[in-house]
């Protein structure tokens, strides 16, 4: 029973990260319709930046500030930075192509993907970055009940990736600024007419979900502790999936759908084989596509004639 | 002497209507229904080359491709050129697929892979005691019958699903197919260590063993199938694929069999990929699970998109052009460097008007780079010790123009993340101040090439790929030979 | 098209054409024929997810070129070329190479996939090619006339270390991962016999190399587990999975092979590595090299110094081959690598090739690790 109750610990975790960048992504599809496949990316340049200010602040072992103000500095930071990378990011690659068929931006996001991961090889080199979280968040902090361990880093991960989801629906359902990103999200042409500045409501769009990703970024440096220039791209697949097997656009999907990856991971490779993981959970995500053709929470798409 | 007057010289037609007039229909109005023809006898010819019909062109592309090699092509060219055909029949068929049919299909890989892996076990020594040693009459069919059926099976799905979800579900099929090759049965799949000694394709009782041999083959192979799928774009199987992909509640209500027509171009699609994938094992007379992983569909996809999906030319010509591009110009540092300024140069020609204005931001360019280089000169040494990494004359050119200092990797990669903040800014900016920007940003960019882009030629491969793929969208985002189209999005 | 795309078109092709006329042109016509002047590829994975390999070794690669360069007064420099371990990428990147005149010798590939889809290509053209850690077996049984390797192999690596893990660690249970690579499933499928024949249960597990998070993995770690088997080519991950394994409380000891050799990387205390290299920073003939490649390069771990010894190899081949006042060509400098006999090399052995290519006595070293993370050499 314990090792259940790991395994699912484990899942809950992982998945919480997912479904963090599964958001930024539902976020900016259900803005943009686009499928933006350098998402990962931008996850990998918030674990960079982490690093880095671990490194600025002597490292991990001689750490010239407390931990919770590290921390603090590392989230703000990384949150500020990526989400200003991806408003840069949308402004010079992806408003140009606001009106071009939907395949057209799909290649430029792969042509940004391309370019980040190897600006980020070239300016970082290949090494592999490590955190070493286990230098100023001792291994054994956080909870042990019976068998099962929670580290403090999950916990950490967990919560703040609770707050993050209330957070953000908060913000989409209570605010102008969700009302406008919802709004846009219906009908563009519209939105602008009734004198939304769409401009402006795309770029918050992009910023909140490339934020989300940096933060998501550090968590995974300090949960996974290694980083390199293509830990993004996987991490952006399963954002991907989680989205739409949720329910693209939907955004308590992306979340439900980033936590049945990561449990139907740690599950898979807890009972069945590790051997394995990948094809099982692809297969039980093609069950529940099949099952549920618009995603676990997504609304059946209502089509024009 | 005539007394008619002369009649008016044909300029170009008139423009759109500017806005939307009262009774008129400005959805219609909008559309690109005219066509621009460059002034003078270019234009003339350009109308002439228009009434050339696609199979003539089709015949001419052919005969050029097979004559290519004819003028002293070495093994590296004739192998990027078969990768490139390789791919530009990939393309082809995913544009049924994508294309036509409109279905976002992200598992198309491993219908090639499932080709290459079928004659692989079918034409070797893999199964069994001696194997099974299938001559490619026999064994190229029986793959290419098998991966339609296989693509009927993944294209069951699109039943229910449409659009991103039918994305993900392929998406999945084709992550599962190299999993499946390199995770199960070893001892007949062959694991990571995948299939070696793969029999060579035979032709006529001739057997295709070198590198000439499999580009010619390609080209064949490549130009047949272009026919033949011209021939079904404009069958009724062609005509009712354009319907599903444009309205398929209409195409629906039109007694067009909607579900049957897609699980037709999943069929259709595969099997063009299996045939691919039959050559391609045959030419690298191995296969490897990794050959057929996620690297190889973004390349398939960019060349479609980049030519054009719902063209087969387009398609073909896209993809031909990013691998000769990717796989041959830019492995070579040479090389590398000539598209670097090359581009630059272009963009600048087609972009920056009047020509005035091009000359005097080139010649500012060229006496900052003087003037900068001599300031640092003065100030320290060590700042221009090192040479411009580049090789040739283009190195003797620039030696006294671009600074290089002796430890260049520091300064080189605060030089590129400026110069990707000047290029943000360049893009924003109004006219008179772009035209202030543009000589920094020029030697800048050259000051990061010489220091850093130059020396770790893997790298700067990927990353002038990724900034071409950017470029090119935004500057024809229907693609090189696609039709501009008006998407309603619900 | 406009009239402006066709003109600065023409004038990009005469630029093209003009430039490639006149660098081929300047290239033979370079300076002095006495000096020995030659190419040697280099072939790995250069960018990609395991870009840290790939870059370590053309590092070591450049690193030997130049120290050789100054000792022999010869003009050796290496060509690039970029496989992200895909073998249809190196049959590219060799065909690029075999077409180039100026390369006589090639280091790498780094994969044994590779090795074999580019092998009788480079038969073909009798270029010869060293390889710095393709290990699997059926390489060296004469399907490749011009390969040779610096290192030994997994046939002779994975009965080695299982018996000593047997002896040793008296294990009653153990895990074995492998990371879905071919080096990795070689020395599984080497070890896990041996361990069953000893009446040890085996639980084989496999994981992704690209996966970053095992601790799904660690917890399926039971009490009785005393060993967790890792031959795996990222040390990075084995560090994460020995902190998920403090994480969880599990005391298994890991027990890794060569791409765990990692000082810096991977040092979780009380871990065996079995590696093809010694440490090279404990040697002292190398601690020239280690300082310069330290210095110059960061932390490295086992993949560069083969990779070093390898082109070194072709160094003094080369080296050799014009001292004999010929110029170097494929087929002398083949013949010299042949009769390659070094009493030391940077491995801390004499190097010479047997006649299918493999490394004559090739020895394999094991270190424990300490507290401090310090690599102890277990002798014997």
């Amino acid at each position: 029973m314990g090792f259940f109750f790991q395994e699912l610990v484990n899942g809950v975790t992982t998945g919480a990260l997912y479904s963090l960048v599964a958001l930024g992504f539902s976020m900016v599809y259900g803005v943009l319709k686009l499928l933006n496949f350098a998402h990962g990316d931008l996850y990998m340049v918030g674990a960079y930046i982490g690093f880095f200010v671990i490194q600025w602040f002597g490292g991990g072992s001689a750490l010239t500030i407390p931990v919770p103000l590290l921390l603090l500095i590392m989230f703000v930071l990384a949150a500020g930075l990526v989400g200003g990378l991806g408003v840069a990011i949308e402004r010079f690659a992806y408003r140009p192509l606001r009106d071009a068929p939907r395949i057209a931006p799909l290649i430029t996001a792969i042509g940004i993907s391309f370019f980040l991961e190897n600006a980020a090889l070239l300016l970082f080199g290949a090494q592999f970055r490590v955190y070493n979280t286990a230098d100023f968040i001792s291994l054994s902090s956080g909870i042990t009940i019976g068998s099962v361990t929670i580290d403090s880093v999950q916990i950490m991960v967990l919560v703040l990736g609770l707050l993050l989801t209330v957070g953000l629906r908060e913000l989409v359902n209570r605010t102008k600024l969700g009302k406008q990103m919802r709004a846009v999200a219906a009908d563009r042409e519209a939105a602008e007419m009734m004198g939304i500045n769409v401009n402006f409501t795309i770029a918050a769009t992009f910023f909140l979900g490339s934020a989300l990703a940096g933060v998501a970024g550090v968590m995974g440096g300090l949960l996974f502790n290694q980083v390199t220039p293509t830990i993004g791209f996987i991490v952006g697949l399963k954002a991907f999936t989680a989205a739409v097997v949720g329910g693209i656009g939907s955004l308590p999907g992306a979340m439900l759908g980033g936590l049945l990856i990561g449990v139907a991971e740690s599950m898979i490779t807890g009972y069945i084989s590790s051997t394995y993981t990948n094809l099982f959970v692809f297969a039980l995500l093609i069950v529940v596509m099949l099952v549920r053709p618009s995603g676990l929470l997504g609304r059946a798409q209502l089509q024009k004639v | 002497m005539s007394l008619d007057s002369p009649p008016p010289p044909a300029g170009p037609p008139a423009g759109p209507p500017a806005g939307p007039q009262v009774g008129a229909d400005e959805w219609v109005a909008r559309q690109e229904h005219r066509r621009e023809y460059l002034p003078s006898w270019l234009g003339r010819a350009q109308r002439q080359a228009e009434r050339v019909g696609w199979w003539p062109r089709l015949a001419l592309a052919g005969l050029a491709a097979a004559a290519l090699p004819l003028f002293g092509l070495g093994g590296f060219q004739l192998q990027v050129g078969i990768d490139a055909l390789v791919i530009a029949l990939l393309a082809v068929g995913l544009n049924i697929t994508v294309g036509w049919t409109g279905l976002l299909d992200l598992g198309y890989v491993a219908f090639f892979g499932f080709g290459a892996y079928g004659f692989a076990l079918v034409s070797s020594g893999q199964v069994g005691a001696n194997g099974i040693h299938l001559p490619s009459y026999l064994s190229i069919p029986l793959v290419m019958i098998g991966a339609g059926v296989l693509g009927l099976l993944v294209g069951l799905p699109s039943r229910r699903l449409v659009g991103d979800y039918l994305a993900i579900v392929t998406l999945f099929f084709g992550e599962a197919f190299v999993e499946f090759t390199n995770n199960v049965a070893p001892a007949t799949l062959g694991g990571p260590n995948g299939i070696v000694g793969i029999d060579p394709i035979s032709v006529f009782g001739h057997q295709i063993t070198s590198n000439a041999g499999y580009y010619y083959l390609l080209v064949i192979v490549l130009v047949v199938t272009m026919a033949v799928l011209r021939l079904l774009e404009f069958s009724r199987t062609g005509r009712a694929w354009r319907a599903v992909r444009e309205d398929p509640l209409a195409a629906g209500s039109m007694t067009i069999p909607v579900d049957r027509v897609k699980l037709m171009a999943f069929a259709f699609g595969a099997a063009v990929a299996a045939l691919a994938g039959t050559i391609f094992a045959a030419q690298q007379i191995s296969v490897f699970p990794t050959d057929f992983d996620t690297p190889i569909l973004i390349l398939v996809y960019a060349g479609l998109i980049l030519g054009g999906a719902g063209s087969i030319a387009g398609a073909a010509t896209g993809a031909l052009l990013v691998m000769v591009i990717y796989d041959g110009l830019l492995r070579s540092p040479a090389d590398s460097g000539y598209l670097f300024y090359g581009l630059i140069l272009l963009t600048l020609l087609v972009k920056l008007r009047p020509w005035r204005r091009l000359g005097l931001v080139l010649a500012a360019t060229v006496a900052l780079g003087f003037a900068a280089h001599a300031i640092a000169a003065a100030i320290s040494a060590r700042a221009v010790a090192g040479g411009p990494a580049s090789t040739g004359w283009v190195a003797t050119a620039l030696r006294d123009w671009v600074i290089v200092p002796a430890n260049a990797t520091v300064a080189g990669n605060y030089g590129f993340v400026a110069l990707v903040c000047l290029l943000i800014a360049l893009v924003q900016a109004g006219p008179r101040a772009r035209t202030i920007l543009l000589p920094p940003a020029l030697y800048l960019a050259s000051f990061v090439w010489e220091t850093r882009l130059v020396t770790e030629p893997a790298v700067t491969r990927q990353l002038l790929i990724g900034a071409i793929l950017i470029v090119m969208m935004n500057a024809r985002p229907q693609g090189l030979l696609g039709a501009r189209r008006v998407e309603a999005l619900t | 098209m406009k009239a402006s795309v066709i003109v600065a078109a023409t004038a990009l092709g005469a630029l093209a054409v003009a430039g490639c006329g006149s660098s081929s042109n300047s290239s033979t016509a370079s300076g002095a024929t006495k000096s020995c002047v030659a190419s040697i590829g280099m072939e790995g994975p250069l960018t990609g997810p395991v870009a840290v390999l790939g870059q370590e070794q053309l590092h070591f690669a450049e690193l030997a070129a130049s120290m050789d360069n100054t000792a022999n007064k010869t003009k050796i420099s290496i060509v690039q070329g970029d496989t992200q371990l895909n073998p249809a990428q190196a049959t590219t990147v060799t065909q690029q190479f075999t077409s180039n005149s100026k390369i006589v010798a090639v280091v790498g590939p780094a994969g044994s996939q590779e090795v074999e889809a580019v092998g009788p290509l480079m038969a073909r053209a009798g270029l010869p090619f060293i390889s710095g850690s393709a290990t699997a077996a059926v390489l060296t049984t004469g399907k490749y006339p011009t390969f040779f390797r610096v290192v030994s192999k997994d046939s002779v690596q994975g009965p080695q270390d299982a018996r000593y893990i047997i002896t040793n660690l008296h294990p009653k249970a153990l895990m074995i991962v492998d990371d879905q690579e071919a080096y990795s499933t070689g020395l599984v499928a080497a070890m896990t016999p041996i361990f069953k024949a000893a009446g040890i249960k085996v639980d084989h597990q496999s994981v992704s190399q690209k996966l970053t998070d095992f601790s799904s993995l660690v917890a399926k770690v039971t009490p009785a587990t005393t060993v967790v088997v890792l031959p795996w080519q990222v040390a990075s991950n084995a560090q994460q999975f020995g902190r998920n394994l403090a994480q969880q409380h599990k005391n298994a000891v890991i027990f890794g092979t060569d791409g765990l050799f990692s000082p810096g990387t991977f040092s979780i205390n009380g871990s065996y590595v079995s590696s093809f290299g010694p440490d090279i920073t404990a040697i002292p003939a190398d601690a020239s090299i280690a300082a310069a490649a330290k210095s110059k390069y960061g932390n490295f771990g086992t993949f560069g110094p083969p990779v070093f010894a390898a082109t070194h190899v072709a160094d003094e081949a080369i080296a050799s081959v014009c001292k004999a006042g010929q110029t170097p060509s494929r087929a002398n400098v083949l013949a010299a690598i042949k009769k390659t006999s070094e009493p030391a090399s940077i491995l801390g052995q004499p190097i010479s090739f047997t006649t299918t290519g493999d490394v004559v006595n090739g020895k394999f070293f094991l270190f424990k690790i300490d507290s401090t993370g310090k690599y102890n050499l277990i002798p014997g």
